[in-house]
């Protein structure tokens, strides 16, 4: 049975398998507990299961009093970004995300907004361990508004952070794909706001996936195959959630998710130095490209809760992970896909200069990443041997804030147990290629003996 | 925990916010999707506050292991019986606590047949209950939720197909309804005045489940509707218990005539103008309603108290009547079920037929006292007391399918253990007021020795 994955921000497991209806209707009561039965909002995908785990979720909401507003499919970034002028205390968002079919997760959202914080997860995780759930009587029963008008708000906050006449005046082509996800029916709102020219694809809704959810080179491939032919000057790939995001330059090249989060901090940076957050195995062109802009950047563990975290503790200006994900402070405390589109087309109207050409200018990294299968028991232990090993080899000193990385003068290495599947990630990033493979390849194969 | 889950013949009980949660119903929902095997069910539910609550418990619980769930809404117990069959479901789901109070819920398990489970069946459906382990089925194969748009219209026609609707029309009848804030509310008054061309004075017709008088359709409980019909000068008044399988006569001076009376009404009107045949009726219904039916030539059978036994035995010895004492008309060729929609057409009809008034007709069948009583006692020592009678009345014609029942010719006396309390129910009937109480008495001061 492939484990069901319960964290201070959620629960994530497999439909059929471990993510079964009493465990999500007790992880519903546990944050409605929480939320003190007071108003809580609801998104989800179009995953095949997502009705499902919405009646199961709604049900707990309503058996301990919440007043839950039901936004029906919708992107978790709206769903965030609605708490805060909802006076919510708090969302659940219901997402396969970047998963593959068959893996679905419940999403915890606090009252600012943002990811459930490590401390109020905990409080989460202690009533679910308990089951002592809030249980209203009769006469005290939650009820379930559907949401209405939370598009417009929305749109209307996110044009005040960009420069949307420029992008207007640009006339741009887009192509986006969100793999028949949540953000299907926003898409063309959003063009028509930004004014660009839409060609959607994989953009009906759909719990069956055209393609791998998670945003990278490899789901871009159908993209970039028919971008010129289309006249496209970027395309996008976002997973389920509309949380992660990678690109495809005019000329069909599918670009690595890392450069996601580099030209959108290239651009903000540009603007305004400041200090951004990056989790530690972020591609090391970020560094780069803020000390080129005197920039600061702070490392956090890996997860969307880390990063805005101490994006509000450092009073950062932009925090963002190599998955493909950026947030915006002034905005709001989410990843969030729309935002990252919209900031990339107002890079490229603003330069003038077409995303290939961007990409070429920032500091250029192979990275590598592999993925050795092996259950989370064997995985720690294996990653302890690791760290013995590597720490011999790199420049002396491991970096253990999330799973283990070891930095050299040309590059670096990362190994860290997969919170959402049973495997250990191997990041290997250096200047040269056959070297990141190498030290990739390397430090698989110490992991393979162990497990 | 104030009071315990009640698992038994007549499905799940319990108190919503105490024992009554929507774990358990969503895991009950999966025991019986497991029970019936992949495929639709059907899923109505009650005016109840914490319906909304459970059904999506039900709903969730049906979908991951494979069924796919049919929104009935909220309607009778009657019409989801006949829906289940109608539309060749697998089984169907109905949630209502019927004439428990408010803060009470259940859930009651219907066959593909459109009946209840019988005991044995229950039996494996807990035994898969409380095995909890449930074959889940992957996401791909989890089915959507289908809803019923037109709940009602099989039941309404298969009651207009049975009577003489014309006729019912032709006499406009004034009818004032109680339909107790229960599903009544919603679809009695459409019922008589567009399908039976009434004119209807509706009393606690608001859908809120917050019952404004006590559920039962009791004399005691009906001030109100009696109140209504004298000042409305109505023909007649009707009551409803909240899941609406109940039927009470109010007669046209605003007198209650006794639940047992619309059994009697019903039983003369089938067996003079539609069909002959045997009759079954429960033990502790009146020897009046017995004698009506023995008037029209027919055999009359004896059965354990519940829905499901009375309809049981009707199928097996083809009765075309029946029903139970407390207002429950059953009628085979509509669906064996307690159906009040059955019962408030085949009592217009026999006021149309008969020309006569509802006290005219009460009138000319014979009268007899019924005196209750209960003792409260230890769950331990109901064998003990029946054991004890069982040996008291050794000499007299007894029916032991249902604790003690004597017969003594004109009167009866009958003693039980209640399905859902800890008492036992001493009831005795004759046409002597003094008999009864005499006969009720005499048995407490058995039952008193025995404990």
């Amino acid at each position: 049975m492939r484990t069901l994955r319960v964290s201070s921000f959620g629960i994530r497991g497999f439909v059929g398998e471990s993510l079964a209806p009493k465990v999500l209707i007790d992880f519903a009561s546990a944050f409605a507990t929480f939320a003190e039965g007071r108003r809580v909002l609801i998104g989800r995908d179009t995953r095949y299961s997502s009705p499902m785990i919405h009646s199961a979720v709604v049900s707990g909401l309503l058996s301990a009093g919440c007043e839950v507003i039901d936004f029906g499919i919708c992107p978790t970034p709206i769903v965030q970004f609605s708490v805060v002028p909802m006076k919510a205390a708090g969302a659940l968002s219901i997402s396969g995300g970047h998963n593959p079919m068959g893996w679905n997760a419940l999403t915890l959202i606090g009252s600012d907004g943002s990811l459930l914080s490590p401390l109020g997860g905990e409080n989460v995780l202690d009533v679910f361990h308990a089951g002592d759930f809030r249980k209203e009587d009769w006469q005290h029963m939650g009820t379930v508004l559907n949401a209405s008008d939370f598009t417009a708000p929305y749109f209307d906050a996110l044009e005040k952070h960009i420069h949307v006449d420029a992008i207007r005046k640009a006339g741009f082509t887009v192509l986006i794909d969100p793999v028949g996800g949540a953000g299907c029916s926003f898409l063309e709102p959003f063009a028509a706001r930004f004014g660009f020219s839409l060609v959607p694809i994989n953009a009906q809704p759909s719990g069956y996936l055209a393609r791998e959810a998670e945003p990278r080179p490899r789901s871009a491939l159908q993209m970039a195959s028919i971008i010129q032919r289309l006249g496209g000057h970027v395309g996008f790939v976002l997973s389920s959630d509309m949380g992660r995001m990678s690109l495809v330059t005019e000329d069909g090249e599918p670009a690595s998710e890392e450069y996601t989060f580099a030209v959108i901090a290239d651009h903000v940076l540009g603007r305004r130095a400041g200090t951004i957050v990056a989790n530690c195995c972020t591609t090391r062109a970020i560094d780069d490209i803020a000390r080129r802009r005197n920039s600061t950047v702070v490392k956090t563990p890996v997860g969307q809760a880390y990063v805005v975290s101490a994006l509000m503790d450092e009073q950062g200006i932009l925090g963002g992970e190599g998955s493909g994900s950026v947030a915006l402070p002034g905005f709001s405390r989410a990843f969030d896909g729309f935002l990252m589109m919209a900031l990339v087309l107002e890079a490229m109207a603003e330069k003038g200069k077409p995303l290939s050409e961007m990409i070429r200018g920032l500091p250029h990294y192979h990275i590598v990443k592999r993925r050795v299968l092996c259950d989370s028991r064997k995985g720690y232990r294996a990653l302890e041997v690791l760290r013995g090993r590597l720490e011999k080899r790199g420049d002396g000193h491991a970096d253990l804030t999330d799973g283990i990385r070891v930095d050299w003068e040309d590059g670096w290495v990362h190994a860290r147990v997969s919170q959402t599947e049973q495997m250990i990630r191997v990041i290997s990033e250096a200047r040269n290629r056959a070297v990141a493979e190498q030290r990739a390849e390397e430090t698989s194969r110490v992991i393979e003996q162990e497990v | 925990m104030k009071e315990a889950l009640k698992v038994g013949v007549s499905g799940v009980r319990g108190v919503v916010g105490d024992s009554f949660t929507p774990q358990v119903a969503a895991s009950f929902a999966q025991a019986f999707g497991t029970f019936v095997g992949r495929g639709a069910v059907v899923v109505a539910r009650d005016t109840r506050p914490s319906g909304a609550m459970i059904e999506r418990a039900v709903v969730a619980g049906l979908q991951s292991v494979g069924c796919k769930p049919i929104l009935a809404g909220v309607v009778p117990s009657p019409t989801a019986l006949i829906l289940t069959k109608a539309l060749g479901a697998r089984g169907g789901i109905v949630i209502t606590a019927s004439h428990n109070p408010s803060p009470w819920n259940a859930l009651k398990f219907v066959e593909r047949t459109g009946l209840f489970l019988s005991e044995t069946r229950a039996q494996e459906l807990f035994d898969i209950y409380h095995q909890q382990d449930f074959p889940l089925v992957p996401e791909s194969d989890i089915p959507a939720a289908a809803v019923e748009t037109e709940p009602m219209e099989t039941h309404f026609q298969r009651v207009l197909d049975y009577v003489n609707a014309d006729l019912i029309r032709k006499k406009s009848f004034k009818v004032a309804v109680d339909c107790c804030n229960g599903v009544g509310a919603l679809h009695t008054v459409p019922f008589l005045e567009r399908l039976l061309g009434c004119k209807v004075v509706p009393v606690f017709d608001k859908p809120s489940g917050f019952f404004e008088r006590e559920p039962e359709p009791l004399p005691e409980n009906l001030r109100q509707l009696c109140e209504t019909v004298v000042k409305e000068k109505c023909d007649l008044g009707f009551a409803q218990d909240p899941d609406g399988d109940r039927l009470a006569i109010v007669n046209e001076k605003g007198e209650p005539i006794g639940e047992d009376l619309t059994l009697a009404f019903a039983i003369q009107q089938v067996l003079s103008h539609h069909s002959q045949g045997p009759v079954a009726i429960n033990l502790c219904t009146s020897r009046s309603v017995e004698l009506a039916a023995r008037q029209c030539g027919s055999e009359v059978v004896r059965t354990k108290i519940g829905e499901i036994n009375v309809c049981e035995t009707m199928l097996k010895i083809g009765a075309v009547v029946g029903g139970e004492n407390i207002g429950g008309v059953i009628i085979p060729a509509i669906h064996p079920c307690r159906d009040s929609y059955a019962g408030m057409a085949i009592v217009l009809e026999h006021l149309a037929m008969s020309g006569k008034t509802v006290s005219e007709l009460r009138a000319a069948i014979p009268r007899f006292f019924l005196v209750k009583d209960k003792i409260r006692i230890r769950g331990e020592q109901a064998p003990v007391i029946l054991r004890a009678l069982r040996q008291e009345f050794a000499g007299e014609k007894m029916n032991l399918l249902d604790g003690v029942y004597i017969d003594f010719g004109e009167s009866w006396v009958h003693v039980r253990r209640s399905n859902t309390e800890p008492v036992i129910r001493i009831t005795a009937e004759s046409p002597s007021q003094d008999e009864a109480r005499r006969l009720v008495s005499g048995t407490r001061a058995k039952v008193e020795s025995a404990i």
